[in-house]
């Protein structure tokens, strides 16, 4: 305190009297310029703003931009925008909306149609536009554009509805958009996306939002007395989203889709060359379409109620005991632990006796004295059931996990599944009780806890063919702008390596290749004139773990599947089927790996022949322009032979031409 | 504290009566600004508006109790504390409408930024009166006074919430003045601000920029502040002379104004009231100011001196630039109208202020002995 009654005693406010005097000035002049301009506003331009306030209608009206494409490796439309109608009312002050609507509907049953409206338009409040109907066809359109005098306020207004092209063959990879709902607003990642906007919902659209959905546009337009646009003042125009192209090759996607024709399951298959998806299929499926515009409520309701999980992506969400597919790991474990040699034996009688049961083989009459090819090619179980012996459940586990199974494989869509590879002390865990001996057997043909994904399945097989890399699948090639600048492009991830030596892959892969190509083969299926598939079936117990651990005697409503790459040497293609109550894996899924695979053959030879007809022609094309340069070069010569060095230059061009 | 009879004696009833008045034409005005945006359910905005009053008159009652050199002795902490909130909202706010102002307490928001306001020039008179020189100040007293402007400064634009953070470098640069600047270092300021525009240009981020040119051209954005300038216009033009009459303003009942309850208040209230109303706020925001003003320079030291012309300094720019862009001479910019807009946290903060004001006002008769 002192010392502010010293600072007190010599304070002077005086030697701020000059900028107070300013600032008196200051102030004043101001707030007198306020004054002024509403002196101006409210009392020269007070009667002509009046008026203005009177008519106003002047609005603002969203443009949404169109969103980007989803198109296949080949260039192929998977998902686009196609125009649809929309009724909007604008209610005025002296206008009732109920009256304008049952005048509406007059109109509709005179030519005999029924009229749904939203539910917004029974809350209709005063000048705020909305949405009575939505999606209207051209016979409605014709009405209330016919009676547009009729009905005042009443506008039809143009909005992108997205198309899926495929329809249900590609609907659990690319997802759906719809409105963004109150509970996806509120969260840190859509703040840029206000209500009413669409977003990506599932799948692909979900992960690609962002580059898909552009930006909204929007005009400030004057309408008259009926809501209808008199001039626009300003105009904003929407950039339309980016486009995606994915790996997804559309002829696969629909010869997987019929393959599958009648049943439930999934397929997916990937290029083990970079972990591209190639094609991704789950059945029962569920019409994208019908999203777009909103689901019904009771549509929805069925859907997430059948029992058939029609909204689960089964490809990545299906986990399934692989059954006989997961003997390439035991094998592959087998010799790389060394408890097997190629050449170690084992007698299959048709069963083999264990504690105090019986494990069966699948052959009731049994395989003989098998080694490790013929076991594989023939999937004896008791061979696995004595390796798997050998091994024990941890070191199988190991070998599985090598292979990136029992977790996900990180693939950009939502509600992956990891699936389990069991240990001993995951039983402990989980059910408080030791690991039975009896359990490895299982193991040993797929059986028991084992849970895995299609996709898992698909990697795994594709990194036993590639040289043991395993990628983390991919779907997006790149994103590119409309006018076809390439925005982003994605590389391929590698996410692990399972390290087996080449002298265990060689064996194992060549196994495989017996399968589909030896005598004796369950995998008879995927024999093809050119013998260049491997791969392996299995038929996994639809039981209750309970019932697992009495009995592994094969069961009715078993899921068939099957797992192959192609070439067996070289694969550029790796697919898993998963048939759910298939029965044998060789007899129903079989068959759908081997439409899938042929297509993919079909389709290269196919471009291929392609290519060579176009550089044939453009050599021709060559030759000929040659022949018309010597001719003029040198008339009285005869024709000369095309300029070889200069074909393959044109070819290039010619190519991009065709596509 | 021992009740001080002169504190009753020398009462600033002025100030009070004119405050009140304000206050008063506030809450009715949003009760006609409230009446087409309430629900049916919900409370009206102008009771929780009018709970907002009784409170600020609470803390007015506070901040005239207690002599303004006490709480001069915590400004520093009370500046930090405030500080320090900003600080956790930009940590842990939620994020409502895009931007990041508000804590959510009991149903109530509060907007530190607008404390801030307050505390900034609490700390900055308590450094000016500590560092108190003969004659003008040169840059090297003057960082740290600079460093507590531009934390919070930079905070708030983190929010976003440019209008805020504008008002704050105005309040300072106001009392800089006030206090004096070395006239080379001025224009040293000056010269290197105009080198380092270009140069924080390049740093900004593309939607930073677009929203910069916004400001300065509203025009770019027809759908934004464009069309809050328009309709903003024919609002406060239509209202004419006498005005549309209570409840009866077209354009706000009407929803043609976005915000109009918030920052575009004055439209609504110069449509119903026109011209007449309208020039009757503006003398009232007048004598206010020029009161403030006059606290200041009759204060007995110069820190009565100092705090009361920062908080005239603030109220006189908000009630401008608001204004000014309510009539289409200022670009858009989201400030308050001090008193007028519905919010309690912009309303009990200027109240405390107010409170401090008359607080400067009786205790100079008291330091006459």
């Amino acid at each position: 305190m002192s010392e502010n009654h010293n600072r007190l005693s010599r304070y002077d406010s005086s030697r701020f009297r000059k900028k107070f005097s300013i600032l008196l000035w200051l102030i004043s002049v101001s707030l007198s310029v306020l004054m002024v301009r509403m002196w101006y506003l409210q009392i020269i331009k007070g009667e002509e703003l009046r008026q203005r306030s009177e008519n106003n209608r002047i609005r603002i009206h969203e443009i949404k931009p169109l969103r980007g494409a989803l198109i296949d490796s080949n260039g192929v439309f998977l998902a686009g925008n196609q125009p649809c109608f929309d009724v909007t009312i604008i209610p005025g002050s002296n206008r009732d909306i109920k009256a304008v609507l049952r005048t509406m509907e007059g109109f509709y049953r005179e030519q005999g149609l029924d009229f749904y409206r939203t539910e917004a338009a029974e809350k209709a409040r005063s000048f705020i536009s909305v949405k009575v109907a939505k999606n209207i066809s051209r016979q409605e359109l014709a009405i209330v554009e016919s009676h547009s005098v009729e009905l005042p306020g009443v506008a039809v207004e143009v909005v992108p509805v997205r198309r899926y092209i495929l329809g249900e063959m590609t609907a659990h990879v690319l997802g759906y958009v719809s409105e963004i709902s109150p509970e996806e607003l509120k969260t840190d990642e859509s703040r840029t996306y206000k209500q009413g906007d669409r977003i990506g919902k599932f799948g692909i659209e979900r992960f690609l939002d962002k580059y898909l959905k552009g930006v909204s546009g929007g005009e400030h337009v004057e309408v008259n007395v009926s809501g209808r646009r008199v001039r626009v003042l300003g105009k904003v125009d929407p950039v339309s989203g980016h486009n995606a192209i994915l790996t997804l090759d559309a002829d696969l996607q629909r010869v997987a889709w019929e393959a599958m024709e009648g049943r439930a399951g999934s397929a997916v298959a990937l290029d083990p060359r970079d972990g591209s998806v190639l094609m991704m299929v789950s059945k029962p499926a569920f019409d994208p379409n019908l999203f777009n515009q909103g689901i019904p409520s009771s549509e929805w309701e069925r859907l997430s109620k059948d029992p058939g999980r029609p909204l689960e992506n089964k490809a990545i969400a299906g986990q399934y005991p692989p059954g006989s597919t997961y003997k390439m790991i035991v094998a592959v474990a087998g010799l790389e632990e060394g408890v097997i040699t190629p050449d170690t034996a084992f007698t299959c009688s048709g069963s083999l006796p264990f504690g105090n049961r019986v494990y069966r083989c699948w052959q009731k009459k049994g395989h003989g004295r098998v080694s490790l090819h013929r076991a594989v090619v023939q999937s004896c179980d008791v061979y696995f059931y004595n390796v798997a012996r050998l091994l024990g459940p941890d070191t199988l586990a190991k070998y599985a996990r090598k292979f990136g199974l029992g977790e996900p494989t990180g693939i950009d869509l939502l509600g992956e599944k990891g699936g389990l590879v069991p240990t001993k002390d995951w039983k402990l865990r989980r059910f408080k009780e030791p690991w039975q001996a009896g359990e490895t057997l299982s193991l040993g043909i797929g059986q028991g806890f084992n849970l895995l994904t299609p996709i898992q399945l698909a990697s795994a097989y594709a990194a036993l063919g590639n040289g043991g890399i395993i990628y983390r699948p991919k779907l997006v090639k790149r994103i590119e702008t409309l006018d076809r600048q390439i925005l982003k492009e994605y590389e391929p991830q590698i996410k692990a390596k399972a390290d087996i030596s080449d002298e265990t892959r060689e064996l194992v892969r060549s196994a495989l290749w017996g399968v589909c190509n030896e005598g004796g083969g369950t995998g008879g299926a995927l024999r093809r004139k050119e013998a260049d598939v491997a791969g392996k079936t299995g038929t996994a117990q639809v039981v209750t773990m309970k019932e697992r651990e009495q009995s592994v005697a094969h069961q009715f409503r078993d899921h068939a599947l099957f797992v192959a790459f192609a070439p067996w040497d070289k694969p550029e293609i790796a697919i898993a089927v998963v048939v759910e109550h298939g029965g044998h894996g060789g007899s129903t899924a079989g068959p759908v790996a081997r439409k899938v695979i042929d297509e993919y053959f079909r389709k290269k030879a196919a471009a291929a022949a392609q290519a060579k007809a176009a550089q044939a022609k453009a050599a021709q094309a060559k030759a000929k322009a040659a022949e018309v340069k010597t001719a003029e070069a040198k008339p009285d010569e005869a024709p000369g032979k095309p300029q070889p060095e200069a074909q393959s230059g044109r070819t290039e061009e010619d190519e991009e031409e065709s596509e | 504290m021992k009740f001080d009879r002169r504190l009753l004696l020398n009462f600033d009833w002025i100030l009070l009566m004119i405050v009140v008045a304000i206050c008063g034409i506030g809450i009715l005005n949003i009760y006609s600004a409230g009446i087409s945006l309430t629900a049916a359910k919900a409370e009206p905005i102008y009771v929780k508006q009018f709970i907002w009053f009784l409170v600020g008159l609470a803390f007015m009652l506070v901040s005239f109790g207690i002599d303004y050199r006490l709480i001069n002795q915590y400004s520093y902490p009370i500046y930090i504390f405030s500080i320090a909130l900003l600080v956790v909202l930009f940590l842990f706010g939620e994020i409502t409408r895009g931007t990041q102002r508000w804590f959510v307490i009991a149903g109530f928001s509060f907007q530190p930024s607008e404390l801030v306001k307050l505390t900034l020039i609490l700390a900055l008179s308590k450094y000016f009166c500590v560092q108190e020189i003969e004659g003008d100040y040169n840059l090297r007293r003057l960082w740290l006074p600079a460093v507590m402007v531009v934390f919070p400064f930079l905070l708030i634009m983190k929010q976003p919430d440019l209008g805020t953070a504008m008002v704050l470098i105005i309040t300072f640069v106001s009392m800089v003045l006030f206090v004096g600047i070395r006239l080379r270092s001025l224009i040293t300021v000056v010269t290197s601000g105009l080198l380092l525009a270009p140069v924080c240009w390049m740093f900004l981020k593309d939607y930073q920029k677009e929203r910069i040119m916004t400001f300065l051209d509203p025009e770019m954005d027809p759908l934004g502040s464009g069309y809050h300038i328009i309709q903003s216009i024919i609002a406060v033009g239509s209202g004419g002379f006498l005005g549309k009459g209570f409840l009866k303003g077209t354009q706000s009942q009407l929803r043609f104004l976005p915000e109009h309850q918030t920052d575009f208040i004055f439209s609504v209230f110069a449509e119903e009231w026109g011209f007449i109303g309208g020039s009757l706020l503006l003398i009232l925001f007048l004598a206010l100011i020029l009161w403030g003003l006059r606290i200041a320079q009759h204060s007995r030291d110069l820190l009565g001196t100092l705090i009361a012309f920062g908080i005239t300094m603030l109220l006189f720019w908000e009630v401008l630039i608001n204004i000014g862009m309510v009539l289409g001479i200022v670009p858009v910019v989201g400030i308050p109208l001090p008193f007028l807009s519905y919010g309690g946290s912009s309303l009990v903060v200027l109240m405390t202020a107010v409170g401090l004001l008359m607080n400067i006002s009786v205790r100079r008769y008291m330091l006459q002995r």
